[in-house]
């Protein structure tokens, strides 16, 4: 598959915003901490070990949650009127709206280059524990796949079902899930890259560090 | 004489205050329903009956889901609360504190068995009534271990195997071998045994292995699902007993030491999971079917152990004794169920209380005695009258290995009859994406006949009569079980 570098750097040059809804992880009394159109940032630190902006404290049973920025940029649509009264899980709190880095701009344009994998459906995703075992024995190795390889478990109405990889060999070049986190059906779960492919995927990574202002 | 007329009246008053009193109780009590579906709309008709006040929880994959929008329906958009997880007790007592419930209904699944749930509803700074047996009686129960011990030292007949959770490879391994060797001695065809999560229950993370050399395997694949779903890889191993049936007896005891049965089940037809498919009340029925043993004096056995142990506990709510009988008649304890069951309502269905009108509601019954109510009646009140069937209608491909099915129901109809009562969490006026995060079930039929017959050749009927359509993202269309639950009808309470 062939892309349009050029082009799709300018899509991303003419918007290059993401808005990210923050939403109430559970339950509990909202203190909200800051203004609308307040500049916010996101964890820092080597490790990102620095939490981010605080947004708002989430009490429940007596337990304060400090729910802290995971983004860079600006606070927008901020719900005041939420500030001190019960939620339920889930409520829309405040939008922040950020401006996309050279990493991320790399993580988007490496989806439309690499084979992905999708999500067959709306369930949860494992590797299975011979695959963890070898990507834990050896971090730097890459992961060479082939059709029919038993790579993943579906967890889906408690039920366990092995995934075979299905689609070109290659090398595992991207994970797009958490161990044990929910996708949606058709959700991006590993990105593949064929072995001849590899050099230009690096090329293209590295044109875009260079074109790329953040 | 006057004035002992007047005394009377005071005696009368005072005998009629306990009365009283408990009714008052009750009635200001408020219940979070801490589940979801059928069994929470279950719920919420016998908080009805009983004229209690009641909220609901539902996450965000439920928003369309029946028990949500009967509770908002009757009680307003206050009567339903959105929470992260069914299972993070946090949201249950942050809602049921918002709210100013007085006590937990929690169904089955999620925590009705979780003694640390219940223990902790007791004892926090605003407790509330766990609606379920004492916290101590759910974790010596809910144990399967413990319950095996303490039903040997009753001499209460259980399966042989592990006494206590194996976390060891080798262990594991040699008894094994040990229960092979014993089935090769007995002369049994077919020897096997059963690798189960010690910490799971409903049939789920079962295995059965018929030759030594794939146990290490499978083994391996129980402890790894054992810690991924319940955080706990201890497993059990038991003698995988075959040709047999399963049956369940109910009991409901009070705080009173009140113990009553309301008879036996027969759960048999299970799924390839080990999911019950079918059930039926009474667990034998010899006047349908010859049995190669007594099968009255079986059922006496099972319901008087099964007393036996709930004394000894001192058990006090509804709880389900589960049973397995092979064929030569000889009873097996298999697990205590300290809570209430999908499957109760076939009991409460042939149950019935003199002086009560129609039939038992066990819900009902089971938050009237966790609330510290009398029974009022015992077991010489309480008569059975005719057969009555269950039929778990679920999406899942029965041709494959009961899968589940994932997708939208466009049209979920069943016909009305005063012989049957169907419960369902499936909106019937607009489509419904069943969420993936649960099982797929889709609604509980409880069919009642003045006999078997009768009650198979309606259960029958009511199949052929539910009209169901779907399809899922690929635009195939809806696979359900009914056609195989229409052939198991024919099954049940037979060996066959």
């Amino acid at each position: 598959m062939e892309i349009n570098l050029k082009d799709l750097l300018k899509k991303y040059k003419s918007h290059p915003y993401e808005d990210h809804e923050i939403r109430t992880p559970h339950t509990g009394v909202v203190h909200i901490n800051v203004e609308d159109g307040q500049e916010v940032s996101g964890p820092t630190g080597r490790w990102k070990h620095r939490p981010g902006t605080l947004l708002y404290v989430l009490e429940r049973e007596g337990n304060p949650k400090r729910i802290t920025s995971r983004y860079t940029g600006f606070v927008a649509k901020l719900r005041k009127d939420l500030d001190g009264s019960f939620v339920q899980a889930g409520e829309p709190v405040m939008l922040i709206r950020h401006r996309l880095n050279k990493e991320e701009i790399i993580d988007r344009i490496l989806r439309e280059v690499l084979y992905i994998f999708p999500a067959p459906q709306r369930a949860r995703y494992f590797f299975t524990p011979e695959v963890s075992a070898a990507m834990e024995k050896d971090k730097k190795k890459a992961l060479n796949l082939k059709e029919g390889d038993e790579i993943l478990i579906m967890s889906l109405m408690k039920r366990d079902t092995l995934l075979s990889y299905e689609g070109p060999a290659g090398v595992l070049y991207k994970v797009y899930f958490n161990h044990g986190d929910l996708k949606e059906q058709g959700a991006p779960l590993l990105g593949i890259c064929s072995p001849e492919r590899l050099p230009f995927v690096e090329k293209m990574i590295q044109r875009i560090r260079t074109e790329w202002d953040d | 004489m006057a004035k002992c007329r007047q005394v009377s009246k005071y005696t009368l008053a005072l005998k009629k205050l306990p009365l009283l009193f408990e009714r008052f109780v009750v009635k200001r009590d408020k219940i979070i329903i801490a589940n979801r579906g059928e069994i929470a709309i279950r719920i919420m008709r016998a908080c009805r009956q009983l004229g209690l006040d009641y909220v609901v929880v539902y996450t965000e994959e439920d928003r369309h889901s029946g028990h949500v929008r009967a509770a908002t329906m009757e009680k307003g958009k206050g009567a339903a609360f959105k929470i992260a997880n069914y299972k993070d007790p946090n949201e249950i007592f942050a809602v049921a504190d918002h709210c100013g419930a007085t006590a937990v209904h929690p169904g089955y699944g999620f925590f009705s068995e979780d003694f640390r749930f219940a223990r902790r509803a007791a004892a926090r700074n605003r407790p509330i009534t766990f609606i379920g047996p004492r916290w101590e009686v759910i974790r010596d129960l809910g144990s399967k271990i413990n319950t095996k011990r303490v039903a040997k030292a009753l001499n209460i007949p259980v399966i042989p195997g592990s006494d206590e959770p194996i976390y060891s490879e080798l262990e594991a391994e040699s008894l094994a071998e040990e229960l092979f060797q014993k089935q090769r001695e007995e002369g049994v065809k077919g020897p096997s045994i059963l690798v189960k999560a010690s910490a799971g229950g409903g049939g789920m993370g079962i295995e059965e292995v018929t030759h030594l050399d794939v146990f290490r395997q499978v083994y391996r694949r129980i402890q790894n699902y054992a810690k991924r779903q319940f955080g706990d890889e201890g497993v059990l191993i038991e003698q995988c007993m075959k040709d047999y049936h399963h049956l369940e007896v109910q009991l409901l005891c009070s705080r009173h030491k009140e113990v009553v049965h309301f008879g036996t089940r027969n759960c048999t037809i299970q799924s390839t999971g080990r999911q019950k498919r079918v059930e039926v009340a009474p667990g034998f029925d010899p006047d349908h079917v010859a049995y190669p043993f007594d099968a009255e004096k079986v059922l006496k056995q099972i319901v008087a152990y099964s007393i036996r142990l709930a004394k000894e506990v001192e058990y006090d709510n509804v709880g389900t004794w589960e049973w397995i009988v092979t064929r030569d008649g000889r009873p097996y304890l298999l697990e205590v169920n300290t809570r209430i069951q999908v499957e109760n309502e076939i009991s409460a269905c042939i149950s019935r209380i003199s002086r009560q009108k129609g039939p038992v509601n066990l819900i009902k019954e089971q938050i009237r005695t966790a609330l510290g109510e009398k029974l009022r009646y015992s077991q010489k009140h309480v008569s059975f009258e005719g057969t009555s069937i269950e039929l778990r209608i679920v999406a899942e491909d029965v041709k494959r290995g009961f899968a589940p099915w994932c997708g939208t129901i466009t049209r979920f109809e069943f016909p009305q009859e005063p012989w049957l009562r169907v419960y369902s969490h499936v909106p019937q006026d607009e489509p419904y994406e069943i969420p993936t995060e649960y099982d797929p079930n889709l609604a509980l039929a409880i069919v009642w006949g003045k006999d078997t017959e009768e009650a198979k050749a309606r259960a029958k009927e009511f199949l052929l009569n539910v009209n169901i359509a779907g399809e899922d993202s690929l635009g195939r269309p809806i696979v359900t079980n009914l056609q195989y639950l229409y052939r198991k009808v024919d099954d049940i309470l037979r060996f066959v």
